[in-house]
């Protein structure tokens, strides 16, 4: 059972390079938020999802739990607020249309 | 071999929390650096869960789920402070 904690915890840090590496190298805001939140959502789920199997009583448990239900409902609308405010301030959605 | 791989885990996590906080001061808008004040959130909290478990100790987790609530109100706030401006009533 414990290595299905070994095998989520390697996925994460997998996801959380990768995230790291998109921040660095997208060029448009856009994909930069995109990638970014997502990554991190995933890396979230993964990790936690981990340390369920290794918690050790009944309150890491529902504490964990409840932390995952928290992260994965306010982490997609804290980027989809940012996303909003970017596109009603005006910043242009594809760069390329743009030069044209 | 559990403790070694939480210990990575956290040296991994306090890496990307750097990289999001070079990224923060280059940033060339403002959404940039309110994104990158949700991603060290995020990554906050994570990491305050991952010493919890390589700790033994439940009062973190509590302090984890509050840090969550008070990162989502920041970031949801300045997005529409940003937005609105402070003329809204």
């Amino acid at each position: 059972m414990i290595y299905v904690t070994y095998i989520a915890i390697v996925l994460s840090w997998v996801f959380i390079i990768f995230g790291m590496i998109a921040i660095f190298r997208l060029k448009n805001l856009y994909a930069r938020i995109l990638a970014a939140t997502t990554i991190d959502t995933i890396a979230i789920l993964f990790v936690i999802i981990g340390l369920l199997f290794v918690a050790g009583s009944f309150g890491f448990v529902i504490r964990l739990l409840i932390l995952l239900l928290f992260l994965l409902i306010t982490n997609p609308i804290s980027s989809h607020v940012n996303i909003r405010s970017a596109y009603l301030m005006g910043i242009p959605v594809n760069t390329k249309e743009k030069k044209k | 071999m559990l403790n070694q791989f939480l210990l990575v885990t956290l040296f991994i996590i306090i890496i990307a929390i750097l990289a999001s906080f070079i990224r923060m001061i280059k940033g060339p808008t403002l959404w940039d650096r309110i994104l990158m004040l949700n991603l060290i959130s995020a990554k906050v909290v994570l990491f305050i869960t991952v010493y919890a478990i390589y700790s033994n100790s439940v009062i973190l987790l509590d302090i984890a789920i509050s840090y969550g609530v008070i990162g989502f109100l920041t970031m949801t706030l300045l997005s529409k402070f940003i937005m609105t401006g402070s003329d809204e009533k």
